[in-house]
């Protein structure tokens, strides 16, 4: 019988056992994991409390076990993205955030959450989504998220080729912020129309993107001297690496040296002879010093050359206008138009266009459609379509 | 079975779990994994271990010593986003790990996060490494990089330089010393081939600096200046050297650098500060006048102006411009002490005795003065 015993004993023992390491374990390697017993009010009720006395790691978890139990609690998932977004566990906060969107009836600050969050997931396409969306909500937020998001929609911006939205956006932050040297390097990129992220350009181009970024920034912020300055040392290491002519010719455009810019976009175009961004500004620089026949052939190029890019047309429309060809001019700027339907400069041209074409009430509702927008983009946060104004070529070329 | 997603906690409050008595098998599971990923760790099976402790920390996700091995075998692995990934749970759990902030901030140095690994870096040094020597070099080495990056200028030379005196290998701070020096905000990475000379010969002469060799430090920067006279910080470094042994050739060598850069704030501010020193307010002035136009927010510049307006005998506009760098700067010991002199002349005894205590307090070991 002793021996018959002794299994049952020994296993009556290891239950024991083991309901004590159970209880120990439960105890005190996971102290915040609730009960079964406990009601999502009270792993919540805990869940607040660990994060106001700033126990993390607890509050995470019981954050996390309490959307569990309650999948529609927003806040919830409010909170714990933002822990997890506060600890940079990105992806994690990227799953909390995307159900936040999904559920709240405000979601608008989330969209901006989740889209830093694919951005450094390297969901790129994600995140350009979601700020657009973001903005679509009026780019709700503080300041600190105004600041984060905006910075982070604007090199998502670069890398997807759209330099002049991108520099936009760096123009009202650097304005806001100085010239910080994440501000100087995106701005580097974006003026250099580098495809790149701060984190991903080669290592040979850090000088390069640094000096132009310095220079795009004391652009932006009044000093022209001090521009010139950094573009001499640029152009003094760096003549020949490409966009380096074609952006000193933006700096020397917005100083309305329109002689020494047209000889930098020449420059640039005979080492790129395909960079249509150079032949678009050449031509509007042509138009500006008075040389509109000129400046036609050079648009109609660019246009070839990108077909849906709207400030080729813009500049052919208005090489046209300035040729009198006025019919021709306003179809152009209505396929810029088309193509940027927020740019103020375009409605404000093809209002010129319409009132010498004699169509008042076309040119009156471009006018007005011109003055909202140009409200609209003093007051947002949000680039302007296409990055087309003047107002956008001020913060690439100031 | 072994629950691959969400927490032990939650296979455990499973209750279909409990009623089958599965949870009982689920500890020893852990356990045996946990076990098993420690001994293919010790025996250098990374790949095991790594796949071992990644099984482990699917049952316990918020185990640290798991996240730990795990990070570090990533990083011995050069898996640094995923180490940086696994360090950033393993951070949520003990945020006091200065080991942990260090790891993390070299893997994203190596993901070329330079803000984030500079923050992380930093970190890791104000909670300390313990005695982890050789992670402390890397550490170090990376935030003097790093803090040249973002034109932290002094504080870098002042970091690589303390680096110098307790040890660190010499070679390896060559490139980071001279990119500090010539106020270049590159790492030794992002050298331009053209300049790396350059930016040597400027490294060594301050490693001479240091070690009082004026000869051979002259020898360099005279040197430096010749081969690239046209370079931004050259003639700003070399001058800065010849102003403390040949005042008026340093001079000179300043003149140039603005003449080069025009807008080189601190350029024209050690020239103000050797025309202070000379007596020739009338030459100083201006300079501090225009460097603090040129950089409003710098608090070494309102230092310079108040300092000259002081010795001119504005006291009232030089007490101005030492509390606006003050406000800026409330560390620097320098400012404090022209306040109380400043204070003092003027009868303001309390203030005085303000900066007095303010002094003593910033004096005191480990204030980092």
């Amino acid at each position: 019988m002793a021996r018959r015993a002794a299994p049952r004993v020994y296993f009556l023992l290891m239950v024991a056992v083991l309901r004590f390491l159970l209880a120990v374990f439960l105890a005190t390697s996971y102290q915040a994991t609730p009960h079964a017993q406990e009601s999502f009010e009270q792993i919540a009720k805990k869940a607040q409390e660990a994060r106001t006395s700033d126990h993390l790691s607890d509050a995470i978890a019981l954050y996390a076990q309490a959307v569990r139990l309650r999948p529609s609690w927003t806040a919830g998932w409010w909170s714990l993205g933002s822990l997890l977004y506060d600890q940079d566990r990105f992806s994690e906060a990227q799953d909390a955030f995307a159900h936040f969107v999904k559920l709240s009836s405000r979601p608008g600050p989330g969209y901006a959450f989740l889209a830093l969050c694919e951005y450094e997931n390297r969901d790129y396409g994600g995140a350009l989504e979601h700020f657009q969306v973001w903005s679509k909500y009026g780019s709700p937020g503080n300041d600190a998220l105004l600041d984060v998001a905006g910075f982070h929609w604007a090199l998502l911006l670069t890398r997807e080729g759209r330099f002049n939205e991108a520099l936009y956006l760096l123009a009202a932050k650097a304005q806001k912020l100085g010239g910080t040297s994440a501000i100087v390097e995106a701005m580097g990129l974006a003026s250099l129309r580098m495809k790149n992220l701060p984190e991903n350009y080669p290592v040979e181009r850090r000088e390069e993107v640094w000096l132009t970024g310095k220079s795009a920034f004391y652009s932006t912020a009044r000093e022209p001297r001090r521009a010139s300055e950094y573009a001499d040392k640029l152009l003094a290491h760096y003549s020949s690496e490409p966009n380096v002519h074609y952006f000193r010719g933006t700096l020397l455009e917005f100083q309305k040296e329109y002689a020494a810019a047209e000889k930098e976009f020449e420059q640039e175009l005979s080492l790129n002879p395909q960079n249509d961004a150079a032949m678009v500004e050449l031509s509007l620089v042509k138009i500006e010093d008075f040389q509109a026949p000129e400046a036609k052939p050079l648009a109609q190029r660019a246009v070839a050359l990108e077909p849906r890019n709207a400030r080729a047309h813009y500049a052919l429309g208005r090489a046209m206008l300035e040729t009198r060809s006025l019919p021709e001019g306003a179809s152009e700027l209505e396929v810029a138009r088309q193509l940027a339907p927020e740019s103020s400069v375009i409605r404000f041209s093809l209002a010129k266009a319409y009132e010498a074409l004699g169509r008042k009430s076309d040119a009156q509702q471009e006018y007005a459609v011109f003055r909202k927008l140009e409200e609209k983009e003093n007051a947002s946060a949000r680039p302007p379509q296409r990055g087309i104004s003047q107002k956008a070529s001020e913060g690439s070329k100031p | 079975m072994l629950p691959v997603n969400g927490t032990l906690a939650q296979a455990l409050h499973n209750p279909t779990t409990e009623q089958k008595g599965k949870t009982a098998r689920v500890i020893p599971k852990f356990d045996e994994l946990s076990a098993a990923a420690a001994r293919a760790r010790d025996e250098n099976r990374d790949d095991e271990a790594i796949r071992l402790y990644q099984q482990a920390l699917a049952v316990r996700p918020a185990w640290p010593e798991g996240l730990w091995y795990l990070s570090t075998l990533y990083y011995e692995r050069e898996r640094y986003a995923d180490a940086r990934d696994v360090l950033r749970r393993f951070l949520t759990t003990d945020s006091t790990a200065g080991p942990g902030w260090a790891l993390l901030g070299m893997s994203e140095f190596q993901t070329h996060e330079y803000p984030r690994s500079l923050d992380h870096l930093e970190r890791a040094m104000s909670l300390g490494l313990g005695d982890r020597k050789e992670m402390a070099q890397s550490v170090f080495y990376f935030v003097g990089a790093l803090r040249t990056r973002f034109e932290r200028y002094d504080d870098s030379m002042t970091f690589l330089m303390s680096m110098v005196k307790s040890g660190s290998p010499i070679d390896l701070l060559v490139e980071p010393i001279g990119l500090s020096a010539l106020r270049m905000p590159l790492l030794p990475a992002e050298i331009p081939a053209d300049r790396r000379e350059m930016i040597r010969m400027a490294g060594q002469g301050a490693l001479a600096l240091e070690a009082q060799n004026r000869t051979e430090a002259e020898r360099l920067f005279s040197e430096m200046a010749k081969s690239f006279p046209n370079e931004i910080g050259v003639h700003f470094l070399y001058g800065a050297f010849l102003l403390d042994v040949r005042p008026g050739d340093g001079i000179a060598e300043m003149k140039r650098e603005l003449q080069i850069s025009p807008f080189n704030t601190t350029a024209r501010l050690r020239l103000a500060e050797q025309y202070l020193k000379d007596q020739k307010m009338d030459q100083a002035l201006p300079l501090a006048e225009e460097a603090v136009k040129l950089e409003p927010d710098h608090p070494p510049a309102h230092m310079m102006l108040g300092e000259i307006l002081v010795a001119k005998e504005d006291l009232a506009g030089g007490i101005r411009e030492l509390e606006l760098a003050e406000k800026g700067a409330p560390q620097m010991v320098r400012i404090r002490w022209d306040l109380l002199r400043a204070y003092t002349t003027v009868g303001r005894k309390d203030d005085a005795q303000r900066e007095k205590e303010e002094i003593e307090k910033l004096n005191r070991p480990g204030n980092g003065q």
